[in-house]
């Protein structure tokens, strides 16, 4: 295996876990490409292997397999449809391997402009690889379409050529190229993307080159394609996602002790499937709760029997709720060795779902946490409100006389209800935002005050020396806050002049903070 | 393995025939009253009678335009060997002027072997071409221009079309303009001035006929009676030809094909379908094959998108209905939420999620389009806050969910009420 070829499969392959072991960037200048580098060139596997790596694809491989057809036979092109993570990419390239056909790959997620995708195809198909004696350029410079199909025509013919001429001992590799397009869904967004993608669709027959064939991957169904200008459909086939049967046998794979696996599967998969069916979203949390499935053992090799299994299940029961509402969220706490972390992590499991509201996991200056609850008032109060709910004490005053509600007020205390919900939150000028600012820092400061005198941890005593400098930097903090999006800029008033901001937290959120401060935000919060 | 062998041969033989227009047009175009000859009279009495001459060719996508203009040009180029020069442009790729004329004049010195300057300019091209027309008027040459997509030509501007039928009228030239377009009124949207040069000739690619389909079958999958083949293979296979095309499954099944894609290229890819599936093991086609074909080529990308969701996501998905039955105009995820709660307050289900798994379904409900935001200019808001709406009418969903693996029979109730 030359390097050229191993640095073009370490390319290609990043995708599936084949264990190509060079990990050499730079080609050899000695070792000039071949055509035969347009093909995977290892070991090829059978069809039996090829099935059996990919449970729940039988049906489909076999179908991509017969569409490509025998060797040498012209193809109409096909597009793989089918939702993230559902295999199509991997299928298509360990099936290429199984073929052993030449072909090129082009993915519409790093070849991000019409310029990079005609070039980097290009640059396949001439065995041209960008290295520092030629500057990282690629070899024709190609941005339109009408250039692209004279090259196109010009590198496939060459490269036909010496498929037809070299007499290769080895495996037969036939004289057609496949072109591989992958993620064409998101050509939808680039600019005139409709004609890239028409232009795309109709490539085999505005080329009219039986040696090209032509694979298309996309996450969307066809149907999103349809244009006004009429649509060329490619032969579709279809990825569905995984049944419980398939992902279980995906997960039970790779495992080293495939019995505990499964009896942890056997409790653990249903519940987390009824939330989502994606490989890569259950695989983090189902890793994590593993983990804890297996704590209580010291062997992890011994395969459960009936009793273990019921113990080891009503061990992890109260895991799988709390665990189900962090689905997606990926901790940030690290997990292997930190016995510390892994304790902190079992206490805030165990302990009751409200308190874990409590624990703001990333670290935010004082001043930064009182803008943000500032601005989280300003986005949910209105703002006539203000003088009564801040006045010059910094208490707040906000008791309502109660009347009687008519059903006429409840109905449009319903409607105010509805309105209020599909606006969200309002927007709010810089001075309000200053005004309430300072109003809820002086708060913070005289309630803080009496902390001090009652605890005196060294938390306080950071404070007290925060506190000095509080009212410096402010609008610093406010373009920081604005860059993590906690706050956004909305539109401005032509009139006013000024800048509106409008928030953009969750309540969740600025509770956490507000009890991170000792806050009490909920008398401050406006409840209609 | 001999009989694999042939059955492979024979795969790529009918492979290589669907996937080649002409070929497949060829046994179409036979009549005399086809399109085919009717095109061909155009352009060989222009070629002959040395004069200008333009033409549409309108048919809806797939019916074969190209494909018989390819036909024709063919059996010209070998009647008239060095009296007729073809021009190709596509409306999707030249449709700037820049692009159309630096291709033309690239066309243009291939066929004549003269060198070809990338760094000409728009006036050097255009007087280049003028000359050319010029010179092969005075020789006695046909310059055919094939202009492919000719809506998108005439929509985007009409320099090149008119300086093209502008030179064919002043200029001592002899060419001929044939346009191709799947829009019937292509014509009606050229230009006052390009339309007066333009000859109102259409030639109208209507979808074929029963008896022609059949004959297209026959001649399709029939496998020629040479010496490539053992013989009693070609009879064997061409014989159960005979019984499918003949069996009343089969043309039930076609006619319901047809009566949603009557192109010829659709069929053509039914077929392709069909035979790929072959059972390479004994060789022949069978009826099988077909049905596969047609159920995969009749797909319903929605209901497979309700059925590809998670209970969670059917929940968001009812849940919106809901709103849209209460004759909430709009709604976002928001209201979509607090539904959501109703729906676990009064009825107890066990699947009730926190906020942020719930807009993480919402996202995956979104990125698979089957709901959307219902106005495109709410950048300012927040993502729960922008106002949605379904993709997907009610029936889908209802459909949908029915087939769906593991609904719970509480969201079809509440679909319902």
């Amino acid at each position: 295996m030359t390097r050229e070829e191993s640095s073009k499969v370490t390319r290609r392959s990043t995708r599936f876990s084949s264990s190509v072991t060079s990990d050499n960037p730079e080609p050899n200048p000695s070792h000039p490409p071949t055509v035969a580098d347009l093909t995977f060139g290892e070991e090829s596997i059978t069809l039996d292997s090829l099935l059996s790596s990919f449970p729940g694809r039988r049906s489909q491989i076999l179908d991509l397999i017969r569409l490509i057809g025998p060797l040498d036979s012209p193809a109409l092109p096909v597009i793989l449809y089918g939702d993230a993570s559902t295999g199509k990419t991997s299928v298509v390239l360990q099936v290429f391997t199984h073929l052993n056909r030449p072909f090129v790959y082009s993915s519409c997620r790093t070849c991000c402009t019409p310029r990079l995708l005609f070039e980097s195809i290009l640059n396949q198909l001439l065995l041209h690889s960008k290295c520092s004696s030629n500057g990282y350029a690629s070899a024709k410079r190609c941005d339109k379409p009408s250039d692209f199909v004279n090259l196109l025509k010009e590198a496939l013919s060459s490269v036909v050529e010496t498929l037809n001429s070299t007499k290769l001992e080895r495996k037969l590799m036939g004289k057609m190229v496949y072109l591989i397009v992958d993620h064409v869904d998101l050509i939808k967004e680039w600019d005139k993307g409709e004609m890239i993608l028409q232009f795309l669709f109709s490539l085999s027959s505005v080329l009219k080159m039986p040696q090209l064939g032509i694979i298309l991957i996309s996450g969307l169904p066809p149907d999103v394609y349809y244009s006004n200008m009429g649509y060329t459909d490619p032969l579709p086939v279809y990825f569905p996602e995984y049944s419980e049967e398939e992902l279980r046998q995906i997960f039970l794979k790779n495992q080293v002790n495939k019995k505990l696996y499964s009896a942890f599967l056997d409790v653990a998969l249903r519940p987390f499937c009824r939330v989502t069916r994606r490989v890569e979203e259950l695989s983090t949390s189902l890793s994590s709760l593993f983990r804890q499935y297996c704590e209580p053992l010291d062997d992890l090799s011994i395969s459960p029997n009936e009793d273990l299994k019921r113990r080891l299940y009503s061990n992890l029961r109260p895991h799988i709720t709390s665990c189900l509402n962090e689905v997606f969220r990926v901790s940030g706490r690290p997990h292997d060795g930190d016995t510390r972390g892994e304790r902190r992590q079992k206490a805030s499991y165990s302990s009751e779902k409200g308190d874990e509201l409590e624990i703001l996991d990333f670290h935010m200056s004082t001043s930064a946490k009182y803008l943000l609850i500032a601005a989280f008032l300003a986005s949910r109060n209105p703002a006539t409100l203000d003088a009564s709910m801040f006045d010059s004490t910094g208490g707040m005053d906000n008791r309502k006389r109660k009347r009687k509600a008519s059903e006429k007020s409840m109905e449009k205390k319903e409607m105010a209800e509805q309105e209020a919900v599909m606006k969200g939150p309002g927007s709010f000028p810089l001075e309000r935002l200053l005004a309430i600012f300072q109003c809820i820092a002086s708060v913070g400061d005289s309630s803080l005050g009496e902390e001090e005198d009652e605890e005196g941890e060294e938390e306080a005593t950071g404070y007290d020396k925060e506190s000095n400098n509080m009212m410096s930097d402010i609008l610093l903090q406010v373009s920081s806050l604005c860059d993590a999006n906690f706050m956004i800029k909305s539109g401005s008033c032509p009139l006013e002049g000024s800048i509106r901001y409008r928030s953009m937290v969750s309540e969740d959120l600025s509770l956490k903070v507000a009890r991170s401060l000792s806050f009490p935000l909920s008398k401050y919060l406006y409840r209609r | 393995m001999g009989k694999e062998n042939s059955a492979e041969k024979a795969l790529n033989l009918i492979r290589g025939r669907l996937c080649d227009p002409t070929s497949v047009f060829r046994p179409l175009s036979g009549s005399s009253d086809s399109n085919f000859s009717k095109l061909k009279f155009i352009v060989s009495t222009s070629i002959t009678e040395g004069c200008n001459n333009s033409i549409l060719l309108l048919g809806p996508r797939g019916s074969g335009k190209a494909a018989v203009l390819d036909l024709v040009v063919g059996d010209l180029m070998e009647e008239y060997p060095d009296s007729v020069t073809l021009i190709r442009l596509n409306g999707l790729l030249h449709s700037e002027d820049n692009c159309a004329f630096k291709e033309i004049a690239r066309q243009l010195c291939m066929e004549h072997h003269l060198l070809f300057s990338k760094m000409a300019s728009f006036d050097e091209n255009s007087q280049f071409i003028i000359a050319m027309l010029r010179e092969c008027g005075l020789a006695h040459k046909t310059i055919i221009f094939v202009l492919d997509e000719f809506d998108m030509f005439a929509q985007a501007s009409d320099l090149l079309l008119y300086s093209l039928l502008d030179a064919m009228q002043s200029v001592t030239s002899q060419a001929v303009v044939v346009g191709i377009s799947s829009r019937l009124d292509a014509d009606q949207l050229l230009e006052k001035r390009v339309r007066s040069r333009f000859s109102h000739r259409k030639i109208l690619f209507l979808p074929p006929s029963r008896e022609e389909i059949d004959s297209l079958l026959e001649h399709l999958l029939s496998l020629p009676a040479d010496s490539s083949f053992p013989s009693g293979y070609v009879s064997q296979f061409n014989e159960k030809i005979k019984n499918i095309t003949s069996d009343t499954r089969f043309k039930d099944m076609l006619k319901t094909f047809l009566n949603a894609n009557s192109t010829v290229n659709s069929l053509l890819k039914f077929i392709f379908r069909a035979v790929s599936s072959m059972n390479l093991e004994s060789g022949l086609l069978s009826l099988e094959n077909f049905k596969t074909a047609l159920s995969s080529m009749q797909r319903q990308p929605k209901l497979e998108a309700v059925r590809d969701c998670s209970i969670l996501e059917l929940y968001v998905l009812v849940c919106m209905r809901r709103l849209e039955v209460k004759e909430q105009s709009s709604y976002n995820f928001i209201s979509v939420m607090k539904e959501y709660k109703t729906i676990h307050d009064s009825f107890q289900t066990s699947d009730y999620y926190a906020q942020n798994v719930c807009l993480r379904a919402f996202e995956h409900l979104r990125e698979r389009e089957v709901i959307c935001y219902a106005e495109n200019r709410g950048q300012s808001q927040a993502v729960e806050y922008r106002p949605m709406k379904l993709l997907i009418s009610a029936s889908e969903l209802h459909q949908g969910m029915r087939s769906h693996a593991c609904c719970p029979a509480i969201l079809l109730k509440l679909l319902d009420h």
